[in-house]
């Protein structure tokens, strides 16, 4: 660092490259070789040549394509409903301020804070079997809901709660770009709320919007801890689904195969999230 | 000229805008979000908290029977609770330490340094992003199990030091980029060298930032599940495992009820910390809003 300083910018081509040395070759080495390696050993074999015998069992399989399934719906599902639940929250706190929209903001990014693991317990004692809601409902003498828990919508119930603060992080950057003017300019002109919803706000947050799904596709189509603490056994989510064949069945090619298959399904949304950052925030000039 | 008489008495303005502030319409729409926030988000947090210092409490009673601190004494006299939080802490510190090590100075460079393909290797951090994680923590596993790796120390090490890069390059940039040079120009024009600006004029400004970088690293790290389940265990057994075992085995309700509030409330310290140097849109901005 020192060394760089000293000989100014055109010295300091050496110097740069060593200090970015060490984190660069860790990405390559834990992140892009490991990527590279899983697509090429899922169908080259040294010996025997190429074979797709590992997809073609795994879309043949009636197991692995009811995961699969699960899974794509799941991830739809809960990436809408988080940006539907964020959406109203962000629009208040766009257009809002005060001590109580500070207060909601507060409590809106609050699961933040809150690790998946212990999001997961807090669950099974609220919505669980007898869990605090149950017990409300009795104390009501009304009847017991079925509960969400071991069933899909467990982990959408806890991915949503989770997910909630950086959706509404997200869209509320989204509507820094919509100008209280605008708005004020098209409510004299008597657009109602929902006019000015989708004429004037949904256009500028567009982008936003898709950013938002395509960083909630990213993680929520191979989620693990709550899939698995939360949901169902059979048929489970890709990330159980994959933790099961590497560990249980110590089956690494069929684990691999299964991880490319999410890494193709979620291809297009990491392109466009990855676009994105990179448009906002390029390396300084 | 202004004829003072017209003007209205000094206070006026004041009154006139106490008047209209409490004009302003009641919040209604704030009111219900946040009871119904309070509901959603804080009911299972208070639930569990009451869990851990319930004795007795039987389905269906709203409060518990009993309470008292005998759980606490319970958990925490249990051995694998002890080793999985010294191991935590151990893997955590581990992490951070060689995560500020290696991605400060990496920062730096990104921030200040002219060098052929920094655009790009910048940017190639991102690619970690682009991947769902858990996908990627399998292909690097199928790695780890040539290596031997498998259900060790450094294998978690590793894996997680690789989730913590992102972070611990893009926030430091930001606070390099933020260093104003004016200052260190006046420092070397009055005879400092190089060394001497940067340990009392870059590095005092960039630390706050530097510091909330540490402090998520170190409580993200502390809770990180999906890669220490699939290449810690079984030998590796961090604080999360211990959580998941309770949840699963069911136990005894309250062992995990107490360790959520033993756990959670110092981490939540941290973070609050973290957040007042940094702010909310920071991390907004590091995801790509």
């Amino acid at each position: 660092m020192i060394a760089a300083l000293r000989s100014g910018v055109a010295g300091g081509r050496l110097s740069g490259l060593l200090l970015v040395a060490l984190p660069v070759a860790l990405l390559i080495w834990l992140v892009l070789w490991p990527v590279l390696q899983a697509i090429v050993g899922t169908v080259y074999f040294p010996g025997t040549g190429f074979s797709t015998a590992s997809y073609a069992y795994f879309f043949t399989d009636a197991y692995s394509l009811r995961n699969l399934w699960l899974t794509l719906w799941v991830t739809a599902l809960t990436s809408v409903l988080r940006v539907a639940v964020a959406m109203p929250i962000a629009l208040y706190l766009r257009f809002r301020s005060g001590p109580v929209a500070a207060l909601v903001q507060a409590l809106a990014l609050f699961p933040m804070f809150v690790p998946s693991v212990l999001v997961a317990y807090a669950f099974i004692r609220v919505l669980g079997p007898n869990g605090i809601v149950d017990t409300i409902l009795v104390a009501l003498h009304l009847p017991k809901l079925a509960s969400p828990y071991l069933t899909p919508a467990g982990p959408i119930i806890g991915l949503v709660w989770d997910g909630l603060p950086l959706t509404l992080l997200l869209l509320l950057s989204g509507l820094g770009r919509v100008s209280i003017a605008s708005v004020d300019a098209a409510r004299d002109l008597g657009a109602g709320s929902f006019t000015l919803f989708t004429r004037i706000i949904l256009p500028r947050i567009q982008s936003s919007i898709i950013v938002t799904l395509a960083f909630n596709v990213l993680g929520l189509f191979s989620a693990f801890t709550l899939p698995f603490l939360l949901g169902p056994a059979s048929p489970e989510m890709m990330g159980p689904y994959m933790q099961r064949t590497f560990s249980d069945n110590a089956d690494p090619l069929n684990a691999t195969t299964q991880a490319v298959i999410t890494f193709a399904f979620c291809a297009a949304f990491g392109l466009i999230y990855v676009r994105a950052i990179a448009k906002g925030r390029k390396a300084p000039a | 000229m202004t004829d003072l008489a017209t003007l209205p008495p000094s206070g006026a303005l004041q009154a006139q805008q106490k008047r209209v502030r409490r004009r302003a319409p009641v919040d209604w729409t704030g009111f219900a979000f946040l009871i119904g926030l309070a509901v959603v988000i804080l009911l299972p947090l208070v639930v569990t908290a009451v869990w851990a210092f319930a004795e007795v409490w039987r389905f269906p009673a709203i409060l518990p029977q009993r309470v008292g601190l005998g759980y606490w004494q319970e958990t925490l006299s249990r051995q694998d609770v002890w080793q999985a939080l010294w191991l935590s802490l151990r893997i955590t510190t581990t992490v951070t330490v060689i995560s500020a090590v290696i991605c400060f100075p990496a920062a730096y460079a990104f921030a200040r340094l002219d060098f052929p393909g920094r655009n790009m290797l910048f940017l190639a951090f991102l690619s970690v992003q682009a991947f769902p994680k858990f996908g990627l923590i399998i292909a690097t596993a199928t790695i780890f199990l040539t290596l031997n790796l498998i259900g060790t120390f450094w294998g978690v090490v590793l894996i997680q030091l690789v989730g913590t890069l992102l972070y611990m390059i893009w926030i430091p940039v930001s606070a390099f980029q933020g260093v104003d040079r004016r200052l260190e120009e006046a420092a070397r024009d009055v005879g400092a060298g190089p060394m001497r600006v940067f340990w009392s004029i870059t590095l005092p400004q960039a630390l706050p930032t530097l510091a909330a970088a540490i402090l998520i690293t170190f409580v993200n790290t502390f809770y990180e599940t999906d890669a220490a389940w699939l290449i810690g265990l079984p030998n590796v057994r961090t604080m999360p495992m211990v959580m998941i075992a309770f949840i699963n085995n069911a136990l005894e309700v309250q062992y995990g009820a107490v360790l959520f509030v033993f756990l959670w409330v110092p981490s939540f310290l941290l973070m609050l910390a973290a957040r007042r140097v940094m702010g909310a849109d920071a991390f907004a901005k590091g995801l790509g809003g």
